[in-house]
């Protein structure tokens, strides 16, 4: 390929600016903004064409749009959610003048902030059902989108470390295989052959007896899931507009007719947040209380080290400790554990949560222990009172709220995708979606995955 | 936040502390306490309990966007301010 030729241009100091103007400036290096036309497709073909072309064939993923006067749809929060919906918008509804709307830059929050765990073991049918669909868009979305995401099924490992365990996650995994899901329980002979790295018989606090293993979950690189949205969705003629925070919606008549931002009035026939942990904001500034509470969940990665970990292990320690460990391409061991257990908004994380995940980390791995944290950050996630999402209208007909992803929505974001532009394209919740309707509280049918009662957080 | 004060045991880390729920408006009714929270971005009224400490429970008022706790007082009154 051509070598990257030095350009003085970018030598420059530049003026004090925020952090998304710095990679405004970073995608419109000299000789890529003057070139326009959709975004080639990748190819061995496009390889050669543009060893052929020479510098200024490849294009940036996702153009710089101008703002417009008017949509159909408008979607804020250009995260994982509202780029796939945006994508499914424009690619199966034909909807042609469509925004995403975004407050800082493409991929800033939760698609960017997860530990890119998917995944389908959940108990509740409502739940397994959707959720499998998620995975099974995961197993083509490259090639979907025409963009290596880099899924990588190399298996969940829920680790039981009691005989009460065992027969909790023997439940659910019985209650996935009858939803044609697949679910291994294992007994510790076969976990140990399954994952050698972990010596189950190492002396341990908490010794593990066995595990519940779904082989077709696994890791995507999550950075180019919202790329890869966004180049497609951008590339179908969706306009993808950063630095732009929507602040208010205005209605008339009971129909909402457009929304106010800091890049002034935008009219839209119907306006969709998938705003993620703002989303108890919006909430407030339509004036309805939501069943939501905005807490931190933090994740931290290690320096890169040689493969000591082939597969995603999740492990649950009495004292309410949880820590989730995967090892990334890059050599990484990426962790996470508990939510900080309390509402805030700082994307902050709280040290001593930190200690336990690692706590649990090199119990699991003893042979971790030097390794160092290279980086460790926070999301604000939006957690419901029964830890399931909300898909539905809010407030007024032609307003679609996307939310309540908890600490789980990076899983989701293909399926969701595409079932939520089908909401909103045809006004009808397709089945896959309708038991994540907001009157669910209401009226008792509660999603309680977690069986833990109307409280946000595991107490 | 590292640390909060407890009004009867002092200064304590955060880990002897634990959540437990969001305040409602003060009129709302049964449907709203459980589930609809209020979602201020300068303001959280909440109730802790010191579960390391003394036990007691706690109004907390806080700051979710800054983190800073703004005031903490038993919520039967008394303590040691």
């Amino acid at each position: 390929m051509l070598a990257p030729r030095h350009d003085a241009s970018t030598n420059e100091v530049q003026p004090a600016c925020s952090r998304s103007s710095q990679r405004r400036h970073y995608l419109q290096r000299p000789g890529r903004t003057a070139v326009s036309g959709p975004t080639p497709r990748y190819s061995a073909w496009a390889l050669l064409r543009a060893r052929l072309a020479g510098d200024g064939y490849w294009r940036p993923l996702w153009t710089g749009r101008k703002l417009k006067e008017a949509y159909d749809v408008v979607v804020v929060g250009a995260g994982g959610h509202g780029l796939a919906t945006a994508f499914h918008l424009a690619r199966d509804h034909g909807l042609k003048r469509v925004a995403v709307l975004e407050k800082r830059l493409v991929g800033y929050g939760n698609v960017g902030r997860n530990t890119t765990i998917v995944r389908s073991n959940y108990l509740l049918p409502e739940n397994h059902y959707f959720y499998e669909d998620s995975l099974r868009r995961w197993e083509t979305l490259s090639r979907d989108l025409n963009y290596n995401v880099m899924y990588s099924p190399r298996g969940v490992v829920d680790l039981a470390l009691s005989d009460g365990d065992m027969c909790a996650l023997a439940r659910r995994g019985n209650a996935m295989r009858l939803a044609g899901i697949d679910a291994e329980l294992m007994e510790l002979a076969a976990l140990e052959r399954f994952c050698p790295e972990l010596a189950p018989r190492a002396a341990r606090r908490f010794p593990i007896v066995g595990a519940l293993v779904q082989q077709r979950g696994g890791t995507v690189r999550h950075d180019a899931v919202a790329w890869g949205y966004a180049r497609a969705a951008s590339a179908l003629g969706v306009d993808v507009v950063e630095d732009c925070e929507v602040t208010g919606v205005r209605a008339a008549g009971g129909v909402a007719t457009g929304v106010e931002t800091t890049r002034g009035y935008v009219r839209a026939e119907r306006i969709v947040f998938a705003a993620a942990g703002h989303t108890g904001m919006i909430g407030t500034m339509l004036g309805v209380p939501l069943p939501i509470e905005t807490h931190q969940l933090q994740a931290m990665v290690s320096e890169p080290i040689k493969p000591v970990l082939h597969t995603v292990l999740v492990y649950v320690f009495p004292g309410h400790g949880e820590t989730y460990i995967s090892q990334s391409d890059r050599g990484g061991l990426v962790m996470g554990g508990h939510q900080d257990g309390f509402p805030s908004y700082t994307r902050e994380g709280r040290w001593d949560r930190l200690e336990e995940v690692v706590e649990g980390a090199v119990e699991l791995l003893p042979q971790i222990a030097g390794v160092k944290i290279l980086r460790q950050w926070a999301g604000t996630t939006d957690m419901t009172m029964d830890a399931s999402p909300i898909m539905d209208r809010l407030r007024y007909d032609n307003v679609f709220v996307n939310a309540g992803w908890c600490y789980g929505g990076f899983k989701t974001i293909p399926a969701s995708g595409a079932a939520f532009a089908s909401f909103v394209a045809t006004g009808t919740a397709p089945d896959l979606i309708k038991a994540y309707r907001l009157s669910r509280f209401a009226t008792g049918h509660l999603l309680d995955e977690r069986g833990g009662g109307p409280f946000p957080v595991r107490l | 936040v590292t640390e909060l004060t407890c009004p009867f045991c002092g200064p304590r880390h955060l880990r002897e502390f634990e959540f437990h729920k969001t305040l409602p408006a003060a009129d709302a009714g049964a449907f709203a306490r459980v589930y609809e929270r209020v979602n201020r971005t300068d303001l959280s009224v909440e109730h802790w309990q010191h579960v390391g400490g003394c036990r007691g429970w706690l109004l907390v008022r806080r700051n979710p966007s800054s983190g800073v706790v703004l005031a903490i007082h038993l919520v039967g009154g008394g303590g040691a301010e």
